[in-house]
Formats: C-alpha cells, structure tokens, sequence
C-alpha cells in the first residue's frame, strides 16, 4: 500500500515537473464548480496524492486522506496560530485564503495553540458539556415547537428560513446570555457572511450588518462586566490568563467564533439531511420507524456524509514528514475533512448515505484539542429538529424549485433556502415571537445560562 | 476483555458513551469519557468493539485475555 502510494506519488511529481519532487494537485475549493466536482477531486487525490501541494493562494498542503488528516489534525508540530499582530511566527491561522475581515483579526480559541487555546476551551466546557446541553432539550424541543407551529396550518415551510436557522440562533443568544430577541440581529449575518462573496453586491450591506452584530456582542460583554448576568459572555468577562483578563479583541473574536459555529453549520446540516430524507421516503420511514436505535447512528452518518464544515487551514511549527511527504515550519496547510471523511480505507461505500454505519469515526467536528466545541449542542439541536419534522410533517416533500445551496461552498457546505409541502397539520402552542418572550423569562428565572457546575437541572418549560 | 480510555487521546467525542452506554461513562464538566468499570461483561462486547472502531481519537484500547492453556500449548509464557 504504501509502496504503491510512493510509485504514484513520484509519477505524478514527475508529470506535473515538480523540481522539489512533491506530490502536487491543482486544488481551488472556491471556485463555482468545485461543487460538483468534489466527487471526483476526493477520489482523485485519495487514489493519486492524500496529501499534495497545490499552488494556489500562495501555495500550501492539501490533506485529503483519512490517514494524513488523522496524524497532521494530531500533531503537536502543527499550528493553529493567527499571529496577527506578527509578535510571534506571523503564522496566519485557520482560513486559506484569508478574507479581508479575517487579515487583522484573530477568530478566537480556534486560532490559537494550547497552553492559551486551553485556557478558553476550559471555562467554556462546562456549558457545553453533553451534560450542560442535556439541560437545554426542553427548551431546545420548545422553540422547535414554534418554529413548525408558524407553518403547520399552511402545508408550507421552509426548513432554512422557517426551522435549521431559527432554532440554533436563539438557543446559541441564549447560552451566551444575549437575549433572544436580538436573534433576528445576529441571523442574516451570521449566515450571509458565509456565502456571500467579497465581489457581491450583497457584500457591503452584510459588512454593515455584521458590524451591527459585533457591535451589540460588544455591548452585551461591557453590560455584563457592569451587571454580571449568567452565560458564557460571563465566563469569558471572568476569565483570567495567568492572572490578566485578555484583550477585549479576543473576546470578541471567540464571541464571533462561537455564533459562527453555532449558528451556520446546524442549520447546513438539518437542511442537507431534510432535503436527502426528501428524496429517500424508504429510508425516511425507517428511520422514523426506528428511531430509538437509529437516529443517533444516523446523526452521526449525516455528518459524515454532508460534513457541514469542509476543512481547516493549519501552519506547519517544525519540519514533519507524513506518508513519505517532507513538510517545512512555515508552509501552510489545508485539512479537509470532507474528504477525510470519503476514503474508503476508512469507509465502506464512502459515497452512500448508510444510515446505521458502523466504525463512524468521522471527522466533521475535526480531530485533535479542536474538537468542536459545539458538537453537543449540534447534535442535540439537530435531533430536536430532525424528529419533530418526522412526528409533525411526515410526508413532507422537499421542492426543488426554491432549493438554493451556497454557491460556495469552501468555508460551509450550506443551502440558503429550502422549501417543502406537507399535509397541513393541527397547531400546538403559541409561534415564534411570543414562545421566545416566554422562553427568555423562563432563561432568567431558572438561570439556565449557568454552567453545569453550578445548575444541574433540566429547564422546565411548563411551569 | 478489558477496556481502558487515553485520557491523552479523548477529547470528547462521546461516541463510545453513544454506542455503549453501560461501559462509558462521560465527565459532566469537560464531556470526556472513562469507562464505569476495566472489565467489561460478556453481554457487552460486541458494544464496546463497536465503540473502539467509531473512536475519532482512537483513544480506546481493548484488551483480550489471552488463554493461559492455549499459549501453554504452544509453550510459551501468557503475554499478560
């Protein structure tokens, strides 16, 4: 195997006349095709290069193998550094290529390296633990609720607009201790930014309308500095590094990192794994059927499959070779756990939705000290959404026509609308507008913000 | 068979706490995993394989007790 790796290594070098002799591949994720041709490309490079240099921005290393993105995800030579003010090595953190947004401006724990990284990953843990989330499934299942109630009567919704983006906002403002009114405030941005290209015309009303949200993420820090309320924007406003609270920068910028986490990738996820389940009805009726042992397997198939967050960039902190491949302190590096998670020497049929896979050691929520945070809150979030679709609207039909994906997808792999039709049903509770009100007087009453180490219940929602 | 979790590899995936409930158990603060006990009931094998193959971190090490007779057999000493 390895030997037949080399052989095909060196060939293609030799082809491509590359003087340094390195396995190279012409790699773009952000062209208009690169879309439908991910396919190809993934099965090109897993049979050719699992790990390549490709010259485009400015040159770096491709990992498309499960091998390769496994070792170099793990190892501690390789950097997550966004070196902004150049204090340190001037390493340039987690996008290839940076926008112009991200040039000065360093996107929180995600690029930084432990010891620091660590100080933050800790005082998040306890709020989002798998016992921390626990806690917020009834509030999670009530505002799931709302969302189908809006539209049960009408046979018609959109699972983007209507569901996938307004559950994970108002459950992330929550956990951070914004209120939940404001969520409407941090929506369009927090999608919008992802697929809207710099070129757009859309692109300066979304600069505005990110700035607007930074700002009232700022406000929120500076009232609770003042008023201390419960939620992570508190533990961050506590937190002290070797006894310095940091930087108001770097709060912000892990604020950032968290609403961009928590709010795009669930809803890219929900909207892929609807839209799939739509054009699979057998599938669909047996996973609701057989939800006690299916829907967690199933879950975890999704994400493989649809990988919402396709890669990472990384730098390269001292010389290592992987898989016979020499890379150098200061070349950048591109993890793809799309295609990571598409080898099939590490999954059978990799291109198959199989809803109860087994050995599902997928990578979408990465490897490593940089697990996603989040991961919890995903899975939970998108269960809730995910079986009450199933129980409410359970021959729901997915439209093509209005079904419109991110036309680029190299930073999420997202859809920007998704409607369906479905035998109208009857209405359970009270709609969006006034089910947040309510939610946001049980939040402060029970202190549901609070970390698990200081609030251990569940959320009661109908007291 | 017995089971044990690197703690230096787990970052708390918690798929192994998903797949075999009975065997793992996940840390309230930091979600990462350890198992309830080192020996694991024969009920509970095929789980816990299960989870050791779906480990992100391949963090889970699972231990089969070798038959002292088989290796005496072959004369040599049991490997552990």
């Amino acid at each position: 195997m390895a030997d037949d790796r080399s052989a095909d290594v060196s060939t293609l070098a030799d082809n491509h006349g590359n003087s340094r002799g390195r396995p190279t591949y012409h790699f773009d994720r952000h062209t208009d095709g690169y879309r439908d041709e991910f396919l190809d490309i993934t099965h090109e490079m897993h049979q050719r290069c699992p790990l390549a240099w490709t010259d485009t921005y400015e040159g770096h290393w491709v990992a498309a193998g499960s091998r390769e993105v496994f070792e170099l995800a793990r190892c501690p030579h390789v950097s997550n550094d966004h070196d902004v003010q150049n204090e340190r090595r001037g390493y340039k953190g987690i996008s290839i290529p940076l926008t112009v947004e991200a040039e000065n401006f360093r996107g929180g724990m995600l690029e930084m390296d432990d010891p620091e990284h660590r100080y933050y990953r800790t005082a998040l843990n306890p709020y989002l633990s798998p016992a921390a989330v626990k806690r917020w499934k009834p509030f999670i299942d009530e505002i799931t609720r709302a969302c189908i109630d809006e539209h049960i009567e009408t046979g018609r919704i959109d699972f983007v607009d209507d569901l996938a983006n307004v559950v994970p906002a108002v459950l992330t403002l929550a956990m951070l201790g914004v209120p939940l009114n404001k969520w409407t405030l941090y929506n369009e941005p927090a999608h919008a930014l992802v697929y809207t290209r710099p070129d757009s015309p859309e692109a300066e009303r979304m600069r505005e309308m990110y700035m607007a949200m930074g700002v009232d993420l700022f406000t929120n820090l500076v009232e609770i500095r003042d008023e201390p309320r419960p939620g992570i924007i508190d533990a961050l406003a506590e937190l002290r590094i070797n006894g310095e609270a940091p930087p108001d920068v770097e709060l912000i910028g892990m604020l950032n990192l968290l609403i961009g986490g928590g709010f795009d990738t669930t809803t890219a996820l929900t909207a892929h794994a609807l839209e799939w389940l739509s054009q699979h009805p057998d599938e669909r009726r047996r996973l609701s059927q057989d939800r006690d042992t299916l829907l967690n397997p199933a879950t975890e198939e999704f994400l493989r499959y649809f990988t919402p967050a396709p890669g990472d960039a990384r730098t390269i902190a001292e010389d290592v070779e992987v898989s016979g491949v020499s890379l150098k302190e200061g070349e950048r590096l591109w993890l793809s756990w799309a295609m990571a998670n598409r080898d099939p020497a590490l999954f059978a049929d990799p291109d198959e939705v199989v809803l109860d896979r087994k050995g599902n050691r997928h990578f979408s929520f990465r490897l490593g000290v940089h697990r996603c945070i989040g991961s919890n809150v995903a899975r939970t979030v998108f269960k809730s959404m995910l079986t009450a679709v199933m129980d409410r609207m359970p021959d729901y039909q997915c439209a093509a026509e209005g079904t419109v994906h991110y036309d680029s997808i190299g930073v999420i792999q997202g859809m920007r609308h998704l409607p369906a039709t479905f035998t109208p049903g009857e209405r359970l509770g009270a709609g969006v507008a006034e089910t947040v009100e309510r939610l946001q007087t049980i939040c402060n009453e029970q202190g549901l913000a609070r970390p698990i180490t200081e609030l251990k219940e569940s959320a009661k929602i109908n007291v | 068979m017995r089971v044990q979790v690197d703690s230096t590899r787990c970052q708390g995936h918690t798929l192994c706490a998903m797949i075999a409930p009975e065997t793992f158990e996940l840390d309230d603060v930091d979600g990462h995993a350890h198992p309830v006990a080192e020996n694991v009931s024969a009920t509970q094998r095929q789980t816990v394989l299960d989870a050791a193959t779906s480990c992100p971190e391949q963090a889970i090490t699972v231990m089969v007790e070798q038959s002292t007779a088989g290796h005496g057999a072959h004369g040599r000493r049991p490997e552990r």
